[in-house]
């Protein structure tokens, strides 16, 4: 118990310190264009804290992971980023998800450079698993 | 010897339980499973095609199987007498409950002894949570109807 009181505030301060790590936080992956204004976009909402946005042909996918708190109110946070995507690119299939799993392959096809004519396909696919019910 | 006396002779008897150190244990146990769940979860998130929100049901059939072997290896007793609610709490427990059950009736036979009496104890959680979601559903869609709350 005693080693345990010792150890608990050092892995605490620890784990503080390497939350902090300043990684890449905001990723756009594709055709370029617009690229400063949908990162200012996403920057402006305080409950997001970590974006991958992928664009191709006409649409884009902006894969959003929310801060912890906000976490309660993640539907209802989606559907507004959705409805702020929407109004700002109104000729562009714009489609946004909260959900981990689309932003591990979002960052998945980053990693990877999923070339254009697979990135079609891989893309509805995940379009496909992220409107999947239980 | 009166009522109160013999109360005040058993309150002085009796140990003190250390709260504390139970809901410590609790805690910690309880946190433990639950990091375990969240492993799981996030394994069939990144091998296999499951959303956060689909994953919760494989997540859920796995941490029963995992209280499954340990009910059957006698381990899970054990986890229980020294974490109390932190080990009955989760899912793990109700998996516990369903499988010693299972375990304790299989000599009186297939039908009667394990049919009959799996759910001697998880019964009442499954009713009770039937129930209450359907209570749930139902106020929910009255009030949806109302144009009270949305979806």
């Amino acid at each position: 118990m005693k080693l345990l009181g010792m150890m608990l505030p050092l892995l605490v301060s620890l784990s503080l310190l390497s939350g902090c790590g300043e990684k890449e936080k905001f990723i756009v992956y594709g055709s370029p264009e617009n690229e400063k204004e949908v990162e200012s976009i996403l920057k402006e909402q305080k409950y997001v804290d970590k974006t991958t946005v992928i664009q191709y042909d006409n649409s884009m996918l902006v894969a959003v992971q929310i801060k912890p708190w906000d976490k309660w109110k993640k539907a209802k946070l989606e559907k507004k980023l959705q409805k702020k995507f929407d109004e700002k690119y109104p000729n562009k299939k714009v489609f946004v998800s909260t959900d981990y799993k689309i932003f591990y392959e979002a960052n998945k096809i980053k990693r990877d450079q999923v070339e254009d004519n697979k990135l079609k396909d891989k893309i509805n696919e995940l379009k496909k698993l992220a409107k999947e019910k239980a | 010897m009166e009522k109160e006396q013999y109360h005040q002779l058993e309150q002085n008897v009796t140990p003190k339980p250390p709260y504390f150190k139970n809901v410590a244990k609790a805690f910690f146990v309880g946190g433990l499973i639950c990091t375990i769940g969240q492993a799981v979860s996030l394994f069939y998130i990144i091998f296999f095609n499951f959303t956060e929100e689909t994953a919760g049901n494989p997540t859920v059939a796995t941490m029963v199987f995992f209280a499954m072997i340990l009910t059957g290896f006698g381990l899970y007793k054990k986890i229980g007498q020294f974490a109390g609610a932190g080990s009955a709490v989760p899912v793990t427990g109700f998996g516990n409950a369903v499988i010693s059950a299972a375990i304790e009736h299989r000599s009186e036979g297939l039908v009667l002894g394990v049919g009959g009496n799996i759910f001697k104890l998880a019964g009442s959680v499954v009713l009770f949570g039937v129930v209450s979601a359907f209570f749930v559903g139902l106020i929910k869609y009255i009030l949806v109807t109302l144009g009270v709350v949305s979806w």
